[in-house]
Formats: structure tokens, sequence, C-alpha cells
């Protein structure tokens, strides 16, 4: 029992390490997923015309904006973890060398730091950049966890569908964007409710509850899509 | 086996028509629909035809749900035809219920569209499902495209609920009544009940056409596969 746990740690390891080796010598994902984060959020100050904080007027947009930089974004970077694998054609010996079930975790641990590591570099720089104080920081953060793990998590499943079909780059935005969404919605109320102040204890159980539902969802789907 | 199969056709089209002719001349006026043009009872009869689409969407899009899971179970191409069937049908009704939403929201509120939680979530299931669709259609092996689809719809045995009984709960609707503190009288209740029965009568009896087209379609597809290829036994390489 415990060598089996050990051994599937190990897989999981390996996929993970594996996955930040490729990503380094081209870092296409990272150069991808920052730029474009990077470039959405000037647009986003240049069209809002510098510093909302928290008027009136820009209360409604003030966590949808946020989400909205880092959901394409993801887009943007996070499908290439699968593609990459069927275009490099990798797939049949990575079927080999890994159990499902740890590969799906690893590339979902890599998806993770990926977007953790975005939301860590853009989000501090957009609550600057549009001098936006926040009420509840822990909850803030909690937000940004919750919707940032789901993120990952259905972005893996999704891409490992894409990567077997054509037109994988506009596909995966077409196929992710109605799984995302729900839960894009909590968090979106989720942030809001931090940068206010408010309760957001109903929006944070939801979006974990989302969470471990598509992760559930993708360890048992998994199998299925990835062995033919 | 046929005659009764065409007197359960016959009595689904009877059923259906009663049920029309009943919500306009049987069922009373609704009260409580007070909305841009005052007090409009009449109005309040679409609600026997826009909720019971609505639910048997849903339904539909369980049903796809759990043919995929099975599909991806036993592997019976029969299934994946089930539940691509299933999702076909359960995205027109989807579309009904949103446009019959539409109709009676300009009636009652003054615009077709105020993303209002309910319109959200049901748009959003029809987004899913045309996803659906579109990820089928992107995959060329049959094999492939019968599992992924699979994978794909047993996602929505999470979803569909997801969309259909939280999301509109997690935002309290200003426009939608809860459907707990809806009082019926007892004729627009019986109404309402035959509908949903009709309509979920209605669903099955679509699904099993559907499904029946694209067994045939399969058989056909598999009988051109046969004559159109050439038989390479006896063939040398001169």
């Amino acid at each position: 029992m415990w060598r089996a746990i050990s051994t599937w740690t190990a897989e999981v390891r390996w996929i993970f390490a594996k996955e930040w080796r490729c990503e380094l010598r081209t870092r296409y994902a990272l150069n991808t997923l920052g730029l474009f984060a990077f470039t959405t959020l000037i647009v986003v100050s240049m069209a809002l015309g510098g510093p909302v904080g928290l008027s009136a007027d820009a209360r409604p947009f003030l966590a949808v904006l946020l989400w909205v930089i880092l959901l394409f974004a993801a887009t943007a970077g996070l499908p290439r973890t699968f593609v990459h694998e069927e275009e490099s054609r990798t797939a049949t010996q990575l079927r080999l060398a890994a159990r499902p079930s740890s590969l799906f975790c690893g590339k979902a641990l890599y998806n993770l730091t990926l977007i953790f590591a975005l939301e860590a570099l853009v989000t501090p720089l957009y609550l600057v950049i549009l001098e936006i104080p926040v009420a509840s920081p822990g909850a803030f953060v909690l937000s940004l966890l919750a919707g940032g793990f789901g993120l990952a998590v259905g972005s893996t499943l999704i891409a490992a569908m894409i990567a077997q079909a054509g037109a994988r780059g506009p596909l995966f935005a077409v196929v992710a964007f109605p799984i995302l969404l729900p839960l894009l919605k909590i968090t979106i109320a989720a942030t809001l409710a931090a940068v206010l102040g408010e309760a957001a204890d109903m929006h944070l159980t939801l979006g974990l509850l989302y969470d471990a539902m598509l992760t559930v969802a993708g360890l048992m789907l998994f199998p299925a899509i990835w062995n033919p | 086996m046929k005659p009764i199969k065409k007197a359960l056709r016959w009595s689904l089209w009877l059923w259906l028509s009663a049920v029309i002719w009943a919500a306009f001349f049987w069922a009373p006026p609704m009260q409580g629909f007070a909305g841009l043009y005052g007090e409009s009872p009449q109005t309040g009869r679409i609600f026997f035809f826009h909720v019971p689409v609505a639910i048997v969407s849903f339904v539909a899009f369980m049903v796809a749900g759990f043919c995929s899971a099975w599909y991806l179970w036993k592997r019976t191409p029969g299934a994946d035809r089930a539940a691509f069937a299933a999702v076909e049908s359960g995205i027109v009704f989807c579309v009904l219920a949103i446009v019959t939403g539409a109709v009676w929201a300009q009636v009652q509120w003054g615009a077709a569209w105020t993303w209002d939680p309910r319109q959200t979530s049901i748009l959003l299931a029809l987004l899913f499902y045309g996803a659906y669709l579109t990820l089928r259609d992107a995959i060329e092996d049959p094999e492939a495209k019968a599992r992924i689809s699979a994978a794909y719809g047993a996602l929505g045995i999470i979803v569909a609920p997801f969309l259909f009984y939280v999301l509109p709960h997690l935002v309290p609707s200003q426009l939608h009544n809860d459907p707990g503190s809806t009082t019926m009288s007892p004729k627009i209740l019986v109404v309402f009940l035959a509908s949903m029965a009709g309509f979920t009568a209605l669903f099955f009896w679509m699904h099993r056409v559907r499904r029946r087209v694209l067994a045939l379609a399969a058989a056909d597809g598999d009988r051109l596969v046969d004559e159109t290829t050439p038989d390479m036994e006896g063939l040398t390489v001169e």
C-alpha cells in the first residue's frame, strides 16, 4: 500500500519536474502568460483612465476586470501542457511512463504553480495601478487561491480533451469557458466582497466546492480521456 | 408491437393538444403577475410551457450525462449515440426555454434579457452543451470522438445541476419567483403537471427517434465503407 503511494508520488514529482524542465527550456508558457496579463493590465488601466479606487462607478468592475485578465492569460498559456505532448509526439511515451492519475496530478500541479505565479505577479500590480484598497486581505487571497485552483484543474482537464482534436487554439476557449464561467462567477463575487469588506464566506465555500468537484471529476474522467 | 407504438404516439399528440387547450381555456388566469403593464394575469399562461421546457432541458442534459458515463464504462456505441441525441434534444428544449422566457420577460419586466441569475444559468448551460457539439465535430477519429465527448458529457452530471439549481440561488433574483414561495390553484397545478408529463414524454420520443436515425446512419456509414473499400485480397504487385 505504502509502496504504491510512494511510487505514485514519485511519478507526480517526476511529471511536475519534467514540465518545469521543458518549460524553462523554451519559457513559452511563462512568457505568454506574463506578457498577455501585463498587456491586458495596461489596456485596462488605460481604458479606465488611471486609478479608480473604490469610486461608485468602478465598484462593479473591480473584481471582474482582474478575473478577465487572469482568465484570458490562463487561456493563452495553460492548454500547452497537453498540446505540446501531441505535437512533439511524446504522448504515447508518457502513457507508458506514468499512470493517468499521477500524470493528471503532475500536470495540474504544474498549471497550478503557473497560475499562482501569475496571480502573485498581476494582482499586486492591479491593486497598485488602480489604487484599490482591500478591506479583507485574507478573504481576498483565499478567493484568488480558490479561483486559481479551479482554473488550473479545469484547464488541465480540457487541455487533455482538446489535444486530441483539430483547431486546438480556438477550441480550448469554446470548451473551457462554459466549465470555468460558473467558478468565475462565484470567485468574482467573493473577490468583490473581500475588496469591499463584506461577507465572502458563502461564495468561498461554493468556490471550494466547485474546485473539489472539478478535481474529483478530473481524476475520474482523465483515464478515459487519456487512454485510447 | 407496432400498433401499440402508433397508439402511444397518437396519445402523446392528443395529450399535448389537450394541455395547450387547457392552458389557454381551462386554467384560470394567474394572479400576482403585476408587471410593466400592470396586473396581467393572461400573460402568466406562458408558465405552462416555459417552466416545463426548462425542466425537460435539464432532464435531457442529465440523460446525456448518464449515457456518457455508461459509454465510458461499457464502451457501447449505442450509449454514445444516446448521449449525443439527448444533448441535441436538450439544446432544442433549452433554446425554447430561453425564447419563451425572453418573451415573458419582455411583457412582464419590460426587457427580454436582464442577466437575471436564472437567465444567466440557462445561457451558460446552452454554451456548455453547444461546446459539446463543437468538441465532437472537431475530432475526426470515431473512437476518440465518442470517448472524449463522453468524458465531456459526463462532466455535465456535475455542471448541469450546478447551473440549474445552485447558481440561481447564489444571487437572490429580484425578478424570478422563488419556486418554493409560489402557490398554485388546483386547476393550474393539474395543467402544469400534465404539461410536465407531456413535454417529458415528447423529449423521450424525440430522443428515441434521433437515436434510431443515428443508428441507421452509423450502419449506413459502415455499409458505404464496405462497398467503397477495394478488396485487397488477390491483388499482387507487378
